[in-house]
């Protein structure tokens, strides 16, 4: 199991200000590694760095041995790196269907099989198809979100806060949906605030806080640390 | 922000102030230079109250012809009609104009026109505008135009004395935008450019402050507008168009440089002496204007005073 | 009654035909375009230019629309690079101020170049009966073209991929390189279809009377107008308020004078504009 991906010693900067200072994280193929942190931390800038939004300063970022940290969005999906954001940016006048079919832009003629794939993992989503993605619920434009980014056929799957806004019980069947694409094999990096889960879902975790790495390691062992349970989990 | 600070608009004024003033000096009173000295002046004045309208609400008033025009065509005609001197006439152009730029902004703010919607129509105000002159021809004497002389601009008809007037006139506007800037509605102004809606949480009424920079804006169109009418001596729909005003105008502010007190002022400048080289080419100089006019603004796309203050490392307001 | 009505449909549809590139080229590329009654212009003065040379009018025309594609395509890629590297309402600006430069050097050229020229094109048969009305064949044949240009239009946006592609930039740019869309050169292929399409618009208006190189600014304002009425991002909302603001000309036109007219027509975008304020088909964000 090689690193997929691996960012080294970047810092990007809004502007004149640094956000994301000398963050170092690698992530295995096949695993499924969060990084947690409060608001402001810098996890949606770190991610739209490996995405291709924003240019880092300072580092690099490696995918399967070559260097990506200067190419653009629209390539970097076609190298198998798909960004779901937090904001989910879909196309409120399309249908379900026409986001989704869209989303398998980068290899549009064999999208067939692919939907039905992602609609029988998303079965609301197969009932709402005909219906505009504006006009969906927050959960479900959620799972359209994640459904339209997994047409590409991605290798690794940035997900950005994917719980934000989300009912208890919607986040666990995501969270459970998320497992079975996993154990087809889909690398997955995950940001969250809403640390229980993310650690229990992933094998290992980054702590970013004010835009530097504090701490990381296994999940399991980030569980039981003191300093975390005070500050994410809420326990006194 | 104390005194000090607002040192290096006092000093920008007064070099202003005292280099303009010596222009007619230089220039050596001949008419015809005298005369290209004054439209700058004017062309300066209009682009301070658009520099207030939409360099510091984003307000994009594509009528300032159709607004000058309006406060220039009502002062005339009722001084012709009235036999009312200018001077008792101005004021009420200046009052119509900033109660109808006023409106505009309130109906604009009010309704939640974007930029563009703005724009568009303020530029369409500015099209009925232009055919209801034309329209109203026993009031407004149609394409033909009016003649100013003789009403008793008295001092406005001198080109000497015109001159100064009108660069008082620049000069009492630069320091109302001074003060206006210093002052709660200065604050007000940055805010709201920055973030309307994080400005209304923070308590900053909105809609005030825009329906006021469009008041005083256009008020100042206005005057500028009518005492340019006394002055040419001659008033027609061609000279409130928007290509003779609004378009002038624009280039001449996004030249300067938007939200700065001497953008207006160098970007007079600028527009004056290019015109200027422009002119003499006859059938090319559109042409040749429009080559400008790309190259300038694709190197100069944030104005002259913030490629003068990066080079010159100087504090200029 | 059906005649004034049939004939503002026909003039609508040209003024949509002259509108629908700007809101296509402010939808995918964030840039109003002032210079897009140089466009139209540009067709039609390359369609007179080719009648001259002896080529037949149909040929001519398309040649003249041709020109007016590869022109767009040219100044997209090179004239309005700088716009593109910004963002935002630093675009907007930039893009507005350089369309405005390229309006007065394409005005220049042309009044320099061609001091004298208009394209006038005419037909054999001046009328034609169409379902018991007599119109002019220009208006048939006119709104024949605006009619297949927009089918075409729609066909291509609905129905293929490069279409939806376009529509997926226009509701969210951002969304669209998530899904590996380049909207760069998706943004110059509809520069040059927009222009093609303004190129048109100036032919038919030489069959319907005749287009000057003059003629560039008005045609550029009322597109301006129709757009934004149509909420400038909505192909579909452009098409209703031409057809819409012609119906209202045609009307004013006939039982009023010619000042009256444009002012009720002018007030009419207004009054429009006011009641729905993100045009007639907003984009909700």
């Amino acid at each position: 199991m090689g690193t997929l991906i691996g960012v080294e010693g970047i810092e990007v900067a809004y502007g004149d200000i640094p956000v994301v200072r000398g963050v170092s994280i690698e992530v295995r193929e096949g695993e499924a590694v969060a990084v947690i942190g409060p608001n402001g931390a810098g996890k949606t800038t770190l991610f739209k760095a490996i995405a291709g939004m924003l240019k880092p300063r300072k580092g690099r970022i490696v995918y399967h041995g070559l260097p990506i940290d200067g190419l653009r969005l629209y390539d970097i999906v076609k190298k198998g790196i798909v960004y779901v954001p937090a904001e989910r940016e879909l196309f409120p006048q399309m249908t379900v269907l026409e986001n989704l079919e869209l989303g398998a832009f980068t290899n549009y003629k064999s999208r067939g099989e692919r939907l039905k794939f992602v609609l029988g993992l998303f079965p609301r989503l197969e009932e709402r198809r005909r219906q505009l993605a504006g006009t969906l619920s927050g959960g479900e434009q959620q799972m359209l979100a994640i459904g339209r980014g997994l047409m590409a056929r991605p290798k690794l799957l940035l997900l950005d806060e994917p719980s934000t806004g989300l009912a208890p019980l919607f986040v666990k069947e995501m969270y459970h949906q998320l497992s079975r694409l996993k154990e087809e094999g889909l690398t997955i990096l995950l940001a969250e605030q809403q640390v229980p889960h993310a650690l229990a879902f992933s094998e290992r975790a980054y702590v970013l806080e004010n835009g530097e790495i504090r701490l990381f390691g296994k999940s399991k062992d980030l569980l039981g640390v003191p300093e975390i349970q005070r500050t994410y989990l809420g326990v006194t | 922000m104390n005194k000090n600070g607002y040192r290096a608009d006092y000093v920008a004024l007064l070099v202003v102030a005292v280099v303009l003033a010596l222009v007619p000096v230089g220039v050596g009173g001949g008419s015809y230079y005298l005369r290209i000295a004054t439209l700058m002046l004017i062309y300066m004045a209009y682009a301070v109250a658009f520099n207030i309208i939409f360099g510091h609400t984003r307000q994009l008033f594509l009528c300032f012809g159709a607004l000058a025009g309006s406060s220039a065509y009502l002062s005339v005609i009722l001084a012709k009609k009235l036999a009312l001197s200018p001077w008792e006439t101005i004021p009420l152009g200046i009052l119509f104009a900033g109660l109808l730029g006023g409106a505009f902004s309130y109906v604009s703010v009010r309704r939640g026109l974007g930029v563009i919607f703005v724009g568009i129509v303020t530029l369409v105000f500015s099209m009925i505008f232009y055919n209801l002159i034309l329209g109203l021809r026993e009031l407004t004497n149609g394409e033909t135009g009016l003649i100013t002389k003789g009403l008793g601009a008295g001092v406005l008809e001198k080109a000497r004395w015109s001159y100064y007037v009108i660069l008082a006139v620049l000069m009492a506007s630069l320091v109302l935008y001074h003060f206006l800037m210093r002052s709660r509605a200065g604050t007000a102004f940055r805010a709201l450019t920055d973030d309307e809606f994080a400005a209304e949480l923070v308590g900053i009424d909105v809609t005030l402050y825009k329906v006021l920079a469009a008041s005083i804006g256009s008020a100042l169109v206005g005057a500028v507008g009518a005492v340019y009418a006394y002055y040419s001596g001659f008033i027609s729909p061609t000279v409130y168009s928007l290509v003779s005003v609004d378009i002038v105008v624009l280039v001449t502010l996004l030249l300067g440089g938007m939200g700065t007190l001497v953008g207006p002022v160098l970007g007079g400048v600028f527009f004056t002496v290019l015109d200027e080289i422009v002119r003499p080419l006859g059938r090319l100089n559109v042409l040749v204007y429009g080559v400008l006019m790309i190259v300038l603004f694709i190197t100069f796309r944030h104005g002259l005073v913030a490629m003068l203050r990066k080079i010159g490392k100087l504090r200029i307001p | 009654m059906i005649a004034i009505l049939v004939d503002g449909i026909v003039q609508g549809l040209q003024l949509s035909l002259m509108a629908v590139g700007i809101t296509l080229i402010y939808g995918l590329g964030g840039v109003l375009n002032l210079a897009h009654g140089q466009f139209a212009v540009v067709g039609g003065i390359a369609t007179a230019l080719f009648v001259d040379k002896g080529l037949s009018p149909l040929v001519a025309s398309s040649l003249g629309v041709l020109t007016a594609g590869v022109f767009g395509l040219v100044v997209d890629r090179t004239l309005l690079l700088p716009a593109y590297r910004s963002a935002g309402e630093e675009r907007l600006l930039l893009g507005l101020l350089i369309t405005l430069g390229l309006s007065f050097v394409v005005n220049g050229y042309l009044d320099f170049q061609y001091p004298n020229i208009a394209l006038t094109l005419h037909l054999a048969t001046p009328s034609v009966n169409v379902a018991g009305i007599t119109v002019r064949t220009a208006s048939a044949v006119t709104s024949l073209m605006a009619f297949l240009a927009f089918l075409l239009l729609f066909v291509f946006l609905k129905g293929t991929l490069l279409g939806k592609s376009v529509r997926s930039i226009i509701q969210n740019e951002v969304g669209a390189g998530l899904c590996g869309i380049n909207p760069g050169r998706t943004r110059t292929l509809i520069v040059a279809l927009s222009a093609m399409m303004a190129g048109l618009a100036g032919i038919a208006q030489g069959l319907f009377s005749s287009l000057g190189t003059e003629m560039g600014n008005e045609l550029t304002t009322f597109a301006l107008i129709v757009a934004v009425v149509g909420g400038v991002r909505s192909v579909n909302g452009t098409l209703v308020a031409g057809v819409l603001l012609g119906i209202v000309n045609a009307f004013a036109s006939y039982y009023v004078g010619a000042y009256l007219t444009l002012i009720i027509l002018l007030g009419t975008a207004v009054f429009t504009i006011l009641l729905r304020p993100a045009g007639l088909f907003a984009y909700r964000t």
